[in-house]
């Protein structure tokens, strides 16, 4: 099919009108895997991780049951319209993120670990070392055919001052995504910005050829920091060489996103969504624009991998709007406190209730010949940190939302054998987004009990 | 953070005399770490009996650097093995820093190798906003950058992701877009006119403007072969018949998206490598790369014309001309880039705006005073710059900068307007430590907390960053609302003997400040009790208010306070984190301001002339 089809089809799809017949994803064929031949559909799937700060209050998180129709435990009942669509997986444990011998800095490292798996070396500044995140291996393997390979989100800046957590560089407390050992994946914190990254600022439509000729001088302009930067390479030291390889790396992805966009007029596309103002003051209206923009970039197919900080680790927000005027992170060292539970789970409970918004406005998109969005989806939720004053990274609450495609028996609430690594989950989800590997961080095998 | 030389409050008697090592350290190592380090059984292959009389730090100050490294962060002893009590952890550390304090700094010149590093946001707009006239802020949109060592400016950590670099390329078209479409800007920029309206003269024109562009862009003069390429580039944009405006925008664009723009470059590369012996040789930075840094530590931007021109007569290097320089870069108004960058992350000053005390415990709180808190410890920061104060008025200044709304926080009758102004503080308090926007800062949103009041202290003025606590304690934390039970609590830190060493000093200091409640309004009660100010530092140094213990520390603990700011400040004019042989450089500046009355100039100047700031070491690779 030729791509003029694919964008009336989008805007079609846009407009709610039809469904996705011949959906510009079907232009890429995803690699044929075992899960992607079988079950009900050959549509894309999407991932997307969020991060919590501070772990939760465990008793009013984990169902008293397992299996089908558990009861919906106090923070986890906003997902109840949802709750056919998502797993509760209690067990999993992120053993990277103990000390291991070095010391403090739980925060830094509940962050740091939270989708690598690996444990973050401990240093103030130099040579900062994580692991690949699952998020960017699967950019990596399967990034290449939308525009965004992924997609980084937050809702916080990052400290801008002072020490982050005992020792552990700010790097560690305020990146999920990390694209190399050494190289943390910035995330954007404002939804205006986001969304003219996604889809452009409005400029006037260009006359074919003025673009074309905008497009050569640009290639030019890319040809020649590409020979600069690789000369400039040669020069230098290791360390700095390292530095220059991300430069050298931002620039080609940039020339296959040229590359990708070249002939698919984005012009002819009609977003019936406004574009935000900036970063609202409201938290809770700024977590759901935020989780707008990745529903918009899924659903336009922008990218399929997108990570989520609804808070830095180790965060001490106040949170007004819900009439907790603590810190939270003063608040999760609980010391058993029961009023400070209550505050507590109030907290999680505004979390889970945005996570809600998000899973629902997933739903209400067909997506895939007969589903919706959060059919095609994999929503991966949770804290490295179990318990916050407890600082444990064992029984981590974790929500997996979303069919992936058909391969998950959703609706159930999963309890694994204990110390099972967080990684196993993610080995299971890069298998199911069509991008598997042999392991990642410390995983020591998969997950079978995503389907019955 | 650098190892302490001197461990204040807690000193252990150190002798002067050759015994230390046998007579002081020897025996605590026997007793905690002999068992499985030493030549018997020299787990890790470290054996500290191999030490008889003398530590050898000559040699050996990177042993001893990770042995205090460890015993700190409670990794050593390993808990399967013992447990140190504080005491015995402070003894071990304070032992290990006197003897690293004994390092002979005369024998070589290690300056350290600063990552190359890519301009941070801030140093990204102030360059632009100095290359092109153009003042756009278009970094404000840009990623934010990661913090090592307490500061955005680490070229270690400052790393570049896609999705950075997408947003460089977007601003030097933007950027370029304007210098081309604004007729003023763009003679500033490209100043050269050409002779004739000959092809010849213009293509004369065009090119001259590129390499001057290019030269100030990259802060260092064109090579040969980068003039030849931006040339190609220009005569590659004419064949597309691109318009006089294109071309340049094109070229424009391509510098600004440069490697050699985005980074401040030391090019080891024109060094003989062969002739490097050892591992490692010290080479003087060149005339430009030390006007970069220069220009980087205090203006947070590129060099200024006169910078330039220094630096192509290679007159900068001469140890008065970059005394000079400094001294008139600190008077320039864009020396206000330390106080929103250095100041700004030193004091945490940048989260004072983002803190969000309950609103109903402390009405008066609002967006507008969190900034004029801010504000008022800036413009002391800016009047010790300015008026080259000594530091130590960051402790003691009988003297502050106040708004109206602000004036009314403090209860200070007489101060109109939204201007701030000089005005004489009353009696209780002195000092930066006692002005709101640190005082709530370190405050939680309920409630004043004195353990983190008394711990950010230490951590950020005294250079004593307290070890986290034994692993069976829970986290520091005070439970209760009302100082009576904060109260009961201290009792409980001073009653169990391994949180007394820290406590004493932390809750000390902590308590000291409880007449300022969480946003620093002044009260004599908290609820129903009166407050007690009053307490002891170790040494017996009995007080009475936060006035007498700024008084203390000002007159006590002024060399520990030098040596804090001036470890906060070389990292951030290197931007790297300390290692060992910059204890060199921070004995040279902590001795230089008690040479000339702890006055703020001494020590920028003592860190610019340092071998660390003016030399590099290079590798041979």
């Amino acid at each position: 099919m030729n791509k003029k089809q694919g964008s009336m089809n989008r805007r079609a799809v846009l407009r709610g009108l039809g469904l996705s017949v011949g959906l510009p994803w079907m232009e890429s064929v995803a690699p044929a895997t075992d899960f992607q031949s079988e079950g009900n559909s050959s549509a894309p799937r999407r991932m997307a991780f969020m991060f919590v700060p501070n772990g939760v209050h465990l008793p009013d998180w984990t169902p008293q049951q397992t299996g089908y129709s558990y009861d919906l435990p106090y923070i986890l009942q906003p997902l109840r319209s949802v709750q056919e669509d998502l797993m509760v997986i209690s067990g999993l444990t992120h053993d990277k993120g103990r000390p291991n011998g070095d010391g403090a800095g739980d925060h830094a490292r509940s962050a740091s670990v939270f989708l690598t798996g690996s444990q973050p070396r401990k240093t103030n500044g130099a040579d900062i070392r994580s692991g690949v995140s699952v998020d960017q291996v699967a950019a990596r393997l399967g990034g290449q055919q939308t525009r965004f390979a992924s997609l980084e989100l937050g809702c916080e800046p990052g400290r801008s001052a002072g020490n982050c957590d005992s020792g552990y560089s700010c790097a560690y407390s305020s990146n999920i995504s990390w694209s190399s050992q050494s190289t943390p994946v910035g995330k954007e914190t404002n939804p205006r910005n986001v969304f003219e990254r996604l889809f452009g600022t409005d400029q006037p439509k260009e006359r074919d050829e003025e673009a074309e000729k905008r497009r050569a001088l640009k290639k030019s302009i890319l040809d020649f920091v590409l020979d600069d930067a690789k000369s400039l390479q040669t020069r230098l030291g290791r360390n700095d060489q390292r530095k220059l390889e991300e430069y050298l790396n931002g620039v080609r992805e940039v020339e296959r996103r040229i590359e990708r966009s070249t002939g698919s007029n984005d012009a002819d596309i009609e977003l019936d969504y406004p574009a935000p103002k900036g970063t609202p003051s409201d938290y809770g209206e700024h977590i759901r624009l935020m989780c707008d923009m990745m529903v918009l970039a899924f659903q336009m197919d922008r990218t399929r991998l997108a990570t989520f900080m609804l808070a830095d680790a180790g965060s001490n927000r106040s949170y007004r709007q819900i009439n907790v005027a603590d810190g939270h992170h003063d608040l999760s060292h609980h010391r058993g406190d029961a009023s400070k539970h209550k505050k507590i789970r109030e907290i999680n409970r505004f979390h889970v209730q945005q996570v809600a918004y998000f899973l629902e406005r997933l739903k209400q998109i067909p997506d895939g010949p007969h589903g919706n969005l959060l059919d095609q989806s994999m929503i991966c939720y949770g804290s490295a940190i179990s318990d916050g004053d407890r600082h444990n990274n064992e029984n981590l609450p974790v929500i997996l939302a979303g069919g992936g495609g058909g391969s998950i028996d959703t609706g159930r609430h999963l309890r694994v054998a204990a110390e099972t690594p967080m990684c196993n989950l993610f080995v299971s989800m890069l298998e199911r987004f069509g991008t598997p590997v042999d392991f990642i961080g410390d995983s020591t095998g998969s997950l079978n009990q995503l389907t019955i | 953070m650098l190892p302490t030389l001197i461990v204040i409050f807690n000193q252990i008697a150190v002798s002067e005399e050759q015994g230390h090592f046998k007579n002081e350290l020897r025996p605590l190592l026997q007793q905690y770490c002999f068992d499985c380090h030493s030549e018997a059984d020299a787990e890790g292959g470290i054996a500290f009996d191999r030490y008889l009389d003398s530590a050898k730090v000559q040699t050996d100050f990177e042993l001893w650097e990770k042995v205090i490294r460890l015993v700190k962060q409670r990794q050593m002893p390993p808990a399967d093995y013992a447990e140190l009590d504080n005491q015995a952890l402070q003894k071990i550390v304070s032992g290990i820093e006197y003897e690293l304090s004994q390092f002979d700094c005369s024998v070589e010149t290690r300056p350290g190798r600063v990552t190359i590093r890519r301009l941070n946001k801030s140093e990204y707009n102030n360059t632009i906003r100095d290359l092109t006239g153009l003042d756009l802020r278009l970094a404000d949109n840009f990623p934010s950058d990661d913090v090592g060592n307490g500061f955005d400016n680490i070229g270690d950590v400052l790393s570049l992701p896609p999705i950075l670099l997408e947003k460089y390329l977007d601003a030097a078209e933007k950027i370029s877009t304007a210098i081309i479409s604004d007729e003023s800007i763009r003679k500033t920029v490209f100043p050269v006119q050409p002779e004739s309206d000959s092809l010849e003269d213009q293509v004369a024109a065009a090119n001259a403007n590129v390499r001057q562009f290019a030269t100030r862009a990259f802060r260092r003069p064109l090579r040969d072969d980068e003039s030849q390429r931006l040339f190609q580039l220009m005569y590659a944009a004419w064949q597309r018949d691109g318009s006089a405006e294109e071309i340049m925008q094109t070229v424009a664009t391509a510098i600004l998206a440069n490697p050699n723009f985005l980074f401040r470059v030391e090019d080891d590369s024109l060094v003989d490598h062969e002739a490097i012996e050892n591992k490692s040789a010290a080479r003087p930075l060149n005339s430009y790369e030390l006007a970069s840094r220069l220009s980087y530590f205090l203006w947070s931007s590129m060099p200024d014309d006169r910078l330039f021109d220094l630096a192509s007569r290679d007159e900068l290097r001469k140890r008065e001309v970059l005394i000079e320089e400094t001294k008139r870069m600190l008077q320039d108004s864009k020396a206000r880039a330390l106080v929103d960058n250095f100041a700004g992350q030193w004091l945490q000053l940048r989260d004072v705006e983002r803190l969000t005390p309950d609103p109903s415990r402390f009405p008066s709180y609002t967006p507008s005073l969190g900034k004029a808190m801010r504000k008022e410890t800036e413009e002391v920061f800016v009047h010790i710059v300015k008026e080259d104060r000594s530091i130590l008025e960051f402790l003691n200044a009988d003297y502050t900068f106040l708004n109206e709304p602000l004036a009314n926080h403090y209860g200070i009758d007489g101060v109109s307007g939204g201007e701030f102004r000089r005005v004489a503080l009353k009696g209780g308090r002195r000092g930066i430590l006692t002005h709101a926007s640190i005082l709530t800062l370190t405050s939680n949103p309920t409630r004043t907390s004195p353990v983190k009041r008394g711990k950010w202290i230490l951590e950020n003025i005294l250079d004593e960053p307290p070890p986290p606590p034994p692993s069976d304690v829970p986290e520091l934390e005070e439970g209760g609302e009302t100082l009576g039970s904060l109260r009961e609590q201290m009792e409980q830190h001073r009653a169990n003997p391994s949180c007394a060493v820290c406590h004493r000093t932390m809750d000390a200091i902590g308590f000291g400040l409880e007449n300022f409640d969480a946003v620093g309004v002044w009260r004599d009660r908290d609820g129903k009790e009166l407050i007690d100010s009053s307490g002891q530092l170790p040494g017996n140094r009995d007080f009475r208010g936060a006035s007498e213990l700024m008084k203390i520390l000002a007159e006590e603990k002024k060399e520990a306070f030098a040596r804090c700011l001036s470890e906060k400040m070389l990292t951030y004019a290197l931007g790297r984190g300390l290692v060992s042989f910059d204890r060199c450089v921070i004995n040279d500046t902590v001795s230089a301001l008690n040479k000339n009355d702890y006055r703020f100039s001494a020590l920028v100047v003592a860190v610019v002339t340092s071998d660390a700031f003016t030399m590099r070491e290079v590798i041979a690779e």
